[in-house]
């Protein structure tokens, strides 16, 4: 089952919002439960117990390790884990629109919310060359094995290859894509349909609700 | 269909690529643009699909490029993409998707076809071109030779007239070789207009119409078709131009396995995780001093035999051994090295001299000196590797597999795009290397190259 990239996005901004506006804990864990049903009910299984386990490690180092730990390595720390455990609902949907949303649905998902065309393929040609960059790291490795690069120069040597090889496939894909119309005004349509899944659907709603709790919180409609 | 009159055109102001070129294509003709590597058979393709001068920055280009009787510059990209459509050479950086049905539609959607629309000519273009296996597949996981095809296919279905292929089969096995062939000749017979740029010729020679032979920018001659299948032997390769006709392997098949001195692979098997063995049971020898050719289409693992071989990966079941001895992975890495196919990949220094000096600990001057005079290289000691041309990267890793004084030597797939004399002159650096007392396997579908540069070879 695809993830509606709408709904998808719809949550990432709802999340966010969160994120940065200080929530109450109560509403954080809300969140993140919600969020993992939604993992669940994605089939996603390795998936909810990753970040149950990213999720329970951040919580730990928070209220267990750093309060025990010596002053310099709290103060260094503190920050650090308060703001990765605020981020990670936002984490979490990145990680289950990677997997169930792919992305000639994202397009569409994104095409149909009327995101500007060039942001449009500014994002498909980024998400399309993470698994290039794997497959050419992948040789550049294989070489400094072979030629016993080892350590830091290892680091060093990644990059100039890598740039290289970056820069020679991207002029490429340009030229096939201008070759087949990337930039035609026609207005742009598409193979797949979109239509938002009942678990979708409940899931933009709760996303909804979330957010309109927390413009209550704020407000001080609660009295906790 | 396709005029030029009179086009001169260089990318920087001093150096001309293309001089004075006059080329009409009629509709429904075939023609063929061929010559040594950098002669301007690239230029020209990208000049009737409008890459140059929209691409390109710095140029100086006179004269006129006329498609349909209109100046191919001033009109958009996207209106020539609509009647011009282009097949690259590197199947890898040519689709945009992730799945080969979204990569089938998307020079469609971006016609604003509709959907139901785009459907019909996916499935029309599937059967036309017999590619229904490519339907619904993921584009990362498949061989190079499909993406080719893909690429093809996904042209197709936009429905231009011009067809422009610039060196389609440069990484292509003898059976996907095969399949373009019949594509093209299906094109053909359907009364489109075909314009190819390649150094493989044997495939096309019962196509065209016209051949167009440049030398360094100046269209030299052109012959009908007819005369260009009589070409004699001696003045094809005077003009430095690959076999008309498909050649036949006589070499002798590889030695059976067990040798003392060499290397000798007995009941190999291969797998990736949880996934059936690329190749089972495999057992050869190849002894010091031997050019052994590992052949077979794409897919059917010779890439993952070389990584194997080199200690990239651990086999599964069986032994390798070298001079009778078995080796494990981590030993094979130290004594094998591999001169990869995209050599961009293999070279670190931030100079020719430098890389060099990686090769090995302890090299003296005058040994790195008289290698790289050998292979042509000592006038380019400072230069920064990335600034040389393919040819010549190609040779410095060469030159680093000689320093290196491994005694297994691995080329994968070096002849992609390869003209006549970079041809001869791979057969000869893997010739030289294999005199020092190396074994040296060269893992190729370029059967003409296989017949000229190895003594035996292995099917897989």
């Amino acid at each position: 089952m695809v993830f509606d990239p709408r709904v998808g996005l719809a949550l990432l901004v709802f999340a966010n919002l969160a994120a940065f506006s200080e929530q109450p804990f109560w509403m954080e864990m809300i969140w993140i439960g919600f969020l993992l049903l939604l993992m669940l009910l994605h089939r996603c299984f390795a998936m909810v117990g990753k970040s149950l386990l990213i999720f329970g490690g951040i919580l730990c180092l928070q209220y267990w390790i750093l309060p025990a730990a010596p002053g310099w390595v709290a103060t260094s720390f503190s920050i650090f884990a308060n703001y990765a455990r605020r981020m990670m609902p936002c984490l979490m949907l990145g990680f289950l629109m990677l997997r169930r949303t792919p992305m000639p649905y994202l397009v569409a998902g994104m095409r149909k919310i009327h995101f500007p065309q060039r942001l449009i393929v500014a994002v498909s040609v980024t998400l399309r060359y993470f698994p290039a960059i794997r497959e050419e790291t992948g040789y550049i490795r294989d070489a400094m094995r072979l030629r016993g690069i080892r350590g830091l120069a290892k680091l060093e040597g990644i990059m100039v290859p890598l740039m290289v090889s970056a820069t020679g496939t991207a002029e490429e894909l340009s030229a096939a894509a201008v070759t087949r119309g990337i930039e035609d005004p026609a207005p742009k349509t598409s193979l797949v349909e979109l239509r938002a899944s009942p678990v979708d659907s409940a899931a933009f709603v709760v996303g909804v609700g979330l957010t309109a709790a927390l413009l209550a919180a704020k407000l001080g409609v609660f009295p906790w | 269909m396709v005029e030029l009159q009179d086009v001169s055109f260089s990318y920087t102001k001093e150096v001309g690529t293309l001089t004075h070129v006059d080329l009409t294509i009629r509709p429904g003709e075939c023609v063929l643009l061929c010559g040594a590597s950098g002669c301007g058979k690239t230029t020209i393709t990208k000049l009737v699909n409008g890459l140059i001068p929209a691409f390109t920055e710095d140029c100086t280009l006179t004269g006129q490029v006329l498609l349909h009787g209109a100046p191919v510059r001033e009109q958009p990209l996207y209106q020539l993409a609509r009647q011009v459509g282009s097949v690259f050479q590197n199947p890898k950086s040519q689709f945009f998707n992730m799945d080969s049905d979204s990569e089938l539609a998307f020079g469609l959607e971006n016609q604003g076809m509709t959907r139901g629309e785009i459907l019909r000519r996916l499935d029309d273009t599937t059967d036309r071109l017999h590619l229904k296996r490519l339907r619904g597949r993921n584009i990362f996981a498949m061989s190079g030779g499909e993406k080719q095809l893909l690429a093809f296919a996904s042209v197709y279905a936009m429905g231009p007239k011009l067809y422009i292929l610039d060196e389609p089969t440069a990484n292509l096995d003898r059976e996907t070789i095969e399949r373009l062939h019949d594509q093209i000749a299906y094109l053909k017979s359907r009364g489109h207009t075909i314009l190819i740029a390649e150094h493989r010729l044997y495939f096309l020679a019962d196509l065209i119409d016209r051949a167009v032979y440049l030398r360094d920018g100046i269209v030299e001659r052109i012959w009908s078709g007819a005369e260009f299948r009589r070409l004699a032997e001696t003045e094809r390769i005077a003009l430095g131009l690959r076999t008309l006709t498909p050649t036949q392997v006589t070499l002798p098949p590889s030695r059976a396995a067990g040798e003392q001195d060499g290397l000798s692979v007995e009941g190999l098997s291969c797998r990736y995780k949880r996934e059936p063995p690329v190749f089972q049971n495999l057992s050869f020898s190849a002894r010091p001093g031997e050019v052994l050719a590992v052949t077979g289409d794409n897919g059917v693992g010779k890439s993952t035999l070389s990584r194997c071989l080199c200690g990239l990966m651990r086999e599964s079941a069986g032994t390798i051994r070298l001079n009778g001895r078995i080796l494990g992975a981590k030993q094979r890495q130290r004594i094998a090295y591999c001169v990869m196919q995209d050599v961009n990949h293999q070279l670190f220094s931030d100079s020719v001299w430098g890389e060099c000096q990686l090769a090995m600990e302890g090299l003296s001057d005058q040994r790195i000196q008289e290698v790289l005079e050998r292979l042509h290289l000592l006038a380019f000691r400072e230069k920064h590797p990335m600034s040389l041309s393919g040819g010549q990267k190609q040779r410095l890793a060469v030159a680093t597999a000689m320093l290196s004084q491994k005694p297994l030597l691995v080329f994968d797939e070096p002849t992609s795009g390869l003209d006549y004399a970079r041809m001869q002159e791979v057969a000869c650096c893997a010739r030289e290397l294999a005199d020092e007392g190396r074994v040296v396997l060269v893992v190729t579908h370029d059967r003409e190259f296989l017949q000229c540069a190895c003594d035996r070879v292995l099917e897989l």
